[in-house]
């Protein structure tokens, strides 16, 4: 007896056929081959001119010349924020005035939750003209700087025209603290909260430059005297720091370690290579 | 290329990839050493101290969105590794190595065009991206095969 398949059973085998490749005839069709490679490089085409976008978007959106900065006060600061451990660590206090003390408060945060320091100074002070060498050494090892701009100051206070740096339009990233520079003679050098404005007052009668680390530790005035940086240019003078036995790389340097010791307090104590470093723990003992 | 080995690839993508997210997550829980450059365009310090370097603010690092990434492309390679003729597990990750994609170009536009730098670390683990979203592309685009 002839079996005639139902209507169902016909579909159902003519589906079976096509996920085979073979036709209703019984003769296999050609493979619909596609080259697995295409899709993979157009995606791989699509994300390259993706990224070179990204870079000309950046470059066309990057000025040229970052005004205040000549190459040779890019070159201070790479020497600043690069001086070698061994340096640091083979200086200790130096000569700098151990002027940094700590204090008891409730921990000074950001709105992000890591610790405050908290920087009040003018571009026109020479104490704080010399006080952001060390400064920069000391926060250096713990994030980045970026736009940092010269200055130097009054040229009729005293210590005239001491070389520096300036702190306004600044940026600093790190992931231990976060950092509030305030240059308050400076249209755009940050303004200061009312709190800000009540801790300088408690601890340093509104003077300047000054210092709070986490409210683990304050500075009020310049732990090395501007006299050390009084006619010599700035790139002398970081050029100085090269060598650890010089007259200012002692005052400087010795600083930084101050002033380290002052913002591993307010890290609890990180980067544990940083603050555990020899130079940092001789200039800890030294803290008021 | 065997489907077992292209699977095999796409777990080596991430389990590296893996290695590299919860490596970044820990350094950022822990504030430890991170090590790479601090100097010029490659500078994962300034990439993860960033405002990207949470997600949206909420002190959760990013790199966690990795693990979570490789850890679910993980998983679904292995179940495809059990059950090879699975269409859907199949759309399943090309879809989710899809969405890695778009993030990765979204990280990778924030570091050049945003930051104007680059995170040696991150690279490595939006290069594993890549490399899965590739490797499925491919798989999906050949005939099964053993």
């Amino acid at each position: 007896m002839v079996h005639h398949p139902s209507p169902a059973s016909q579909r159902r085998q003519a589906g079976q056929r096509q996920q085979r490749g073979v036709s209703a005839g019984g003769r296999r069709r050609p493979a619909r081959r596609r080259n697995p490679w295409t899709a993979a490089l157009a995606i791989l085409g699509v994300v390259a001119v993706l990224v070179v976008s990204f870079v000309l978007v950046r470059w066309a959106t990057t000025p040229v010349a970052v005004p205040d900065q000549p190459a040779s006060a890019a070159e201070a600061m790479a020497i600043l924020t690069s001086i070698p451990a061994a340096d640091l660590d083979r200086v200790g206090i130096g000569s700098a005035t151990p002027s940094v003390r700590r204090i008891s408060e409730p921990a000074l945060t950001s709105p992000g939750g890591r610790p405050a320091v908290l920087y009040i100074g003018a571009e026109f002070c020479p104490y704080c003209a010399a006080e952001r060498w060390p400064l920069i050494v000391a926060l250096a090892r713990f994030g980045t700087f970026s736009n940092v701009g010269t200055a130097a100051s009054s040229a009729t206070d005293v210590f005239p025209s001491t070389p520096t740096f300036t702190f306004a339009g600044s940026t600093y990233t790190s992931r231990f603290l976060d950092l509030v520079a305030v240059e308050q003679d400076v249209s755009g050098g940050g303004s200061l909260t009312e709190a800000q404005r009540a801790l300088q007052q408690r601890y340093s009668g509104g003077g300047i430059p000054f210092l709070d680390f986490g409210n683990r530790a304050v500075l009020v005035g310049s732990t090395f005297s501007p006299a050390l940086l009084q006619g010599v240019s700035r790139d002398a003078a970081a050029g100085a720091l090269r060598d650890p036995a010089t007259e200012r790389a002692r005052a400087m340097l010795g600083s930084a370690n101050l002033l380290t010791a002052a913002l591993c307090l307010a890290t609890d104590q990180r980067p544990a290579e940083v603050c555990s470093s020899p130079g940092v723990l001789a200039a800890a003992g030294h803290l008021a | 290329m065997s489907s077992r080995l292209r699977l095999g690839l796409v777990a080596a993508a991430g389990l590296l990839g893996l290695a590299v997210s919860v490596y970044l997550t820990q350094v950022h829980s822990a504030s430890a050493a991170l090590l790479c450059s601090t100097d010029g365009v490659v500078n994962c310090e300034r990439v993860l101290s960033s405002a990207y370097g949470v997600i949206g603010g909420t002190g959760v690092p990013t790199a966690a969105a990795g693990i979570a990434w490789f850890a679910v492309s993980l998983g679904l390679a292995l179940q495809r590794w059990r059950r090879p003729g699975s269409a859907l597990l199949s759309r399943l990750h090309l879809l989710w190595s899809g969405v890695g994609l778009a993030v990765v170009l979204g990280l990778v536009f924030v570091e050049i065009v945003l930051l104007g730098a680059l995170c040696a670390w991150c690279t490595v683990a939006h290069a594993m991206v890549m490399a899965t979203v590739l490797a499925l592309v491919i798989a999906e685009a050949e005939p099964v095969t053993g």
